[in-house]
Parts: structure tokens; sequence; C-alpha cells
């Protein structure tokens, strides 16, 4: 039975990424020689390609997440302050203390348990999901103000920023490496196990996916709290990377995770997109962002140029296989 | 369903509401129900309240019609202004060019909704990006200083009619009264309304869709401007993040009027009365010396409540009348 279902939307479903993987490529290529060329060389020093491994792998972790909850058909926009807020509790246990080891599982579950609340509204509560989080977006950094006051916590073990961030394995700093083994997993488990294709299911026709046996709530809940977990885990590498956590933190983070997943070609009409082109999408996000600061462009740039670059990828590919109205 | 869309209990429901907040701040702070400070309510209830009217549209035109780009719009089009009168442009020109430039960038959200058919979510929050990130290069990412502009100029945001403020007299309830007509005594109102309801209906009567809900967005974009304009006169400067919280605030101001989250129901009416009870929490907030993030966190609270209480209700309503 699962297999019928699964069976009609492969083919369009395979080969339109594809497409947009490959258009990724050459634009991540183009940017790389542009810039490499332009920033005299300072774009391939070591110091320079690790900063930009390790904010990539910061944006892809919660992006991995976002791209399950897009593909259900939903988003999250409170990602941000999520990210903030947890940083904020988790922060908050090691200024009282806490060895690592029991302050991790209180980043992961703080982020589960913030998704879980997003998730909750989103199936229970009947709220549209941008809506919803757009709510929670400002509730979560309103409890990052009660949590903080007007305080910074700077008490972060310095061991996190050197198992993170500075340890290399394989030239790849540690966090980078750890991106990319959840985007393998991820990617393999949405390929080839069985919730992973009732997510493309669900997305490309909610109906008709309940009619087949699966269960809608389910796997949006699973897509929430799993965003929120990532985005836990997110907040501690953050804390690795620059170790102070301040009301601001994580501000303008989800609009990076957003358009990473979107440029990487996952649709918001749900059922279509890939972790692939995601991790692609995440660089050129990065890559931009690392080009505006080599080359001394102001830094007000970077918003112009991530919004043309959005609206200009999804422009041209959903034109082009826009079907009905 | 009514023609209208508008729910006759709502206004009752609003004004408790607006007298239930009233009371519960006077308890903590009696004087805040002076005239003086009923007057600073309406000026900050002025300029979100027009962005709101221009957020009824888009809502109630359905296909998940939102701009999230509203706040950005106002920020861009106060530097705009800045910089015009900065280069010595005759102010009455100066706005002029401002309203049309808010024009464009109502149109650019239109395209990418209608025309490069990106969800409305993507498309403004990428247009968000981009307006916001053009008034910070238009800036260098400082406020410009307005007050040493024509008085003229600055009475759009600071002078009187009738002992009242004047963008409330002359430019709010003028704007919510064409907003009103054009909703409910126009050919447009209508089809927008049955663009939201159903819109392979819509299109099947012969209604050209993409383009109602494209002028949904192109007014938006020009009420955002009006109220970055007034909001720059007001205070005699022009800020890039003027509009940071817009979005929030005026999607929640929508939906506590009535209008329904889905599209195809509501009334710039009800967003009207709702911009007066979001205007007493908000000034009732910032009276009391609660930082602006507790603002936005209460907005938000009252944006999950509204819908978590009316979704039931309206599930029940349905039941009942079936």
């Amino acid at each position: 039975m699962s297999a019928a279902v699964m069976g009609a939307p492969k083919v369009p479903r395979l080969r339109l990424p594809q497409g947009r993987e490959a258009l990724l490529l050459i634009t991540l290529a183009v940017l790389v020689a542009g810039i490499g060329m332009f920033s005299h060389g300072a774009f391939w020093s070591r110091i320079n390609l690790d900063n930009l491994f390790v904010s990539s792998a910061i944006t892809l972790i919660p992006a991995i997440g976002m791209t399950v909850v897009i593909l259900t058909g939903g988003i999250d926009v409170s990602t941000g302050s999520m990210l903030g807020l947890t940083a904020a509790i988790g922060g908050s246990c090691f200024a009282a203390g806490w060895s690592l080891a029991a302050t991790v599982p209180v980043f992961l579950l703080a982020g589960a348990g913030l998704g879980l609340v997003n998730a909750v509204l989103i199936i229970k509560g009947k709220i549209p999901p941008v809506i919803a989080t757009l709510g929670t977006l400002s509730i979560y950094r309103m409890i990052v103000f009660i949590v903080l006051g007007s305080n910074w916590i700077t008490q972060i073990p310095p061991v996190l920023t050197r198992v993170f961030v500075v340890d290399h394995v394989l030239w790849l700093p540690v966090v980078a490496l750890i991106a990319l083994g959840f985007v393998i997993v991820a990617s393999l488990y949405l390929r080839y196990f069985r919730w992973g294709r009732h997510v493309y299911a669900l997305g490309n026709n909610e109906e008709a996916a309940r009619l087949a046996g699966i269960r809608p709530e389910r796997i949006k809940l699973a897509a929430y709290v799993m965003l929120g977990l990532l985005t836990g885990f997110a907040a501690l590498l953050t804390l690795g990377q620059s170790p102070m956590v301040q009301t601001s933190t994580g501000s303008g983070f989800v609009l990076q995770v957003i358009a990473a997943v979107v440029l990487g070609g996952t649709s918001l009409s749900g059922g279509r997109g890939t972790m692939a082109g995601t991790l692609l999408g995440t660089l050129v996000v990065q890559v931009v962002d690392d080009g505006i600061v080599l080359l001394h462009i102001q830094p007000f740039w970077n918003g112009v140029a991530l919004g043309v670059i959005i609206l200009a990828a999804i422009g041209l590919s959903s034109r082009r296989d826009a079907g009905g109205m | 369903m009514h023609a209208s869309g508008f729910d006759r209990t709502r206004p009752l429901l609003l004004a408790a509401m607006a007298v239930l907040a009233l009371a519960g701040f006077a308890i903590g702070h009696p004087d805040i129900l002076s005239g003086a400070n009923f007057d600073s309510m309406a000026v900050f209830g002025v300029e979100i309240g027009m962005i709101a009217l221009g957020q009824t549209l888009v809502i109630s035109g359905g296909d998940s019609g939102i701009d999230l780009s509203v706040g950005a719009i106002a920020g861009l089009a106060q530097v705009v202004l800045g910089r015009l009168l900065h280069a010595d442009v005759a102010w009455p020109l100066a706005v002029a060019v401002t309203l049309g430039a808010g024009l464009g960038l109502g149109a650019i959200n239109a395209l990418a909704v209608t025309w490069l058919r990106i969800a409305p979510i993507i498309a403004t929050l990428a247009t968000l990006f981009g307006y916001a990130g053009l008034a910070l290069v238009l800036s260098g990412g400082t406020n410009i200083d307005l007050t040493q502009q024509s008085s003229w100029f600055l009475a759009l945001g600071q002078g009187r009619v009738l002992g009242l403020p004047f963008q409330l007299i002359a430019l709010y309830l003028p704007l919510l009264a064409m907003f009103a007509f054009l909703q409910h005594g126009t050919g447009y109102g209508r089809a927008l309304y049955l663009t939201g309801t159903n819109d392979r209906a819509a299109a099947l009567a012969g209604l050209r869709v993409g383009r109602l809900r494209g002028a949904a967005y192109v007014l938006c974009g020009l009420t955002a401007t009006i109220a970055g304009i007034v909001g720059a006169a007001r205070l005699g400067t022009a800020r890039p993040d003027a509009g940071m919280n817009d979005n929030l605030i005026s999607i929640a101001i929508v939906v506590l009027g009535g209008t329904g989250i889905f599209g195809g129901t509501g009334s710039v009416v009800g967003t009207a009365l709702a911009t007066v009870v979001i205007a007493i929490v908000d000034y009732g907030l910032s009276y009391n010396d609660f930082n602006p993030i507790y603002q936005a966190g209460v907005i938000g609270v009252i944006l999950i409540g509204v819908i978590l209480v009316e979704n039931p209700v309206l599930a029940w309503r349905a039941r009942r009348f079936k």
C-alpha cells in the first residue's frame, strides 16, 4: 500500500532538485572563484575557511530540521528566538556552576521543549505555522529578557570552544564534521526509511497521505520537536563559537536558516526538497556573508544580496513548474 | 456567508477588551486616564493602524496571504524621505516621491507573489531582508535628523486639527473610510472576498485572481509608506529600523479584528477597533516602563490567544448551523 502511494510523486521529485543542485554548485563555484580572486587569497586562508565551516555548520544543523518542517508544508520563524532562549537557559546553568555533562542535556531538552510548544500550537491549536511561530518568536524573546535581565552570561566553559571549534579531524573543525554527519543521516533517513518517505507523502498531499494510513499529526509533531532539538544543539555550538549570551543572541538567525533551506530547493508548498540542496543552500548563504566581509563591502548589503538571491532562485524555479493558478 | 464576512459580536468583544485593558493599567497608574495619554495612544495607534488596514486586505485575499515586509517598507520609506529632504528637495515633492517608491515596493511584493508565484511568507521574508538592507545601505546605518525641516512637513506627525492629532483626523480616518468603502462598497472588495474564500471559483467566474491579490500587496505597501512618513515627521528622525515589530503587531491587530487567517472574511472596521485595543496595551506597557521586548511578547500572547479561543468557537458555530 505504502509503495503505491510513494511511487507516483517519486520521479518529478528526484529530477527537479538535481537541476537545482547543479545550479547551486555552479553559483557556489562562481562565488568562491570570484571572492578568492578579489580577496587576494584571504578567502583561502586557514582561519577564514575554518570560520566559514563553523558558521555554516551552526546554520546547517537547524536547517536540517527546518527542511523537514518545510517538507511537511509548515514553517518555523521562531528558531532564532528559540536559539537565544536555549542559550540563555543553558548559559544560566553554566553560570550556576553546572558541569558540561549536566548542562548539555539541558540545551537539548530546552530546545525540544520549545519545539514541542510550537508543535502543539500548530497541530492542536490549529494555528497556521507562520502565525503561531511569529507569536512564539516574540514570546521566547521576551522570556530571554526575563531570564537574563540586562546581564550578559560569559561563564561559558572554554572546553566547548576547544572541542567543537578549535580541534580538527580530517582538516575540518569538529562541528563541521558533525553537521556533515547529520546531513548524511537525515538524507538517508528521508530517502530509505518509512517515516522519511511519509514526510514527502504528507507534504505532497496531506489528505491522500491520511487516507493511506499515515498520521500527519505525528510526523509534524516529530518535525517541530526535532527542529527544536537541533536548534538547542546549535545554541551549544554558538556558545563554542562566541562564548557569551546576551538578549540579542540568535536574532536574525532564522532568516539565514530559512534562506538556506528555500535556496536549497525545498518548496514551501511541501513535498519537495533534499538535504543535499539544504547543504548547498547553507554554503551559498555563508559564502555570500563571508565574501561581503572579505571584500570590505558594507555589511548592510548582506540582506539585500540574500533577498535578491532568494527571489531570483525560487522565482525562476516556481515559474517554471507552476501548475494551475 | 454574509457578504462582508463581518462578525457582529466582534465590536462588543473588542470594546470590552479595550475597557478591561484600560482598567487594568489604571489600577497600577490611575493617571493613565488623562487626555494627554489618550492623545499619545492615538498617535501611536495611527501609524500601526494604517499598516493594519493594508495587512487586512492582504490576509483577506487568501492563499496564505501575509506581508512580513511592512516594517521594512516603513523604515526604507523613512530613509528615502530623509535622503531626499537632505538633498534639499521640497518636502511636498519628497513626500510624493516617497509615496511612489512605497507603491513600487508593494508592487515588487505583488509581482513576487502573483507573477513569480513564490509563497507569500517566503516572498515577503525575502523582501524584508532586501528592503531592510537597502534602508541600512541608504542611511549608512544611522538615523537621519529631520528636526530642521519645514514645520509644514513636521506637522504631518505633530500638527493638531480641532484639538486632535493631525494624522488621526486628516490621514487615518479618511484612509479608514476609503478602505472600508473599497472593501464593502466596490466590486474590487467583493471580488477580493470571493478570491479569499475560493480562488478557483473566483477564477472560473472570470476574476483576475492574481491582479486582485497583487493590488492588495500594493495598497499594503502604500499604507506602510504613509505610516513611515508620519512616523518620521512625528519624531523628526528617519530611522532605517523604524518598523522592527510592525509585521507582528499589524498581523495581531488584523487577527484580533476578526479577519480570518484563511482569507475571505473580516473587515477593516474590525481592524480599526482592534487597533484601539492594541494601542492601549502597547501604550499601557510602555507607560509602566516595560521594555519594548515585553510589548512584543504580550502582543505575541494576544495573537496566539485570540486564535486559540476563536478556532473552537468557529468550529462550534459551524456545527450548530449545519
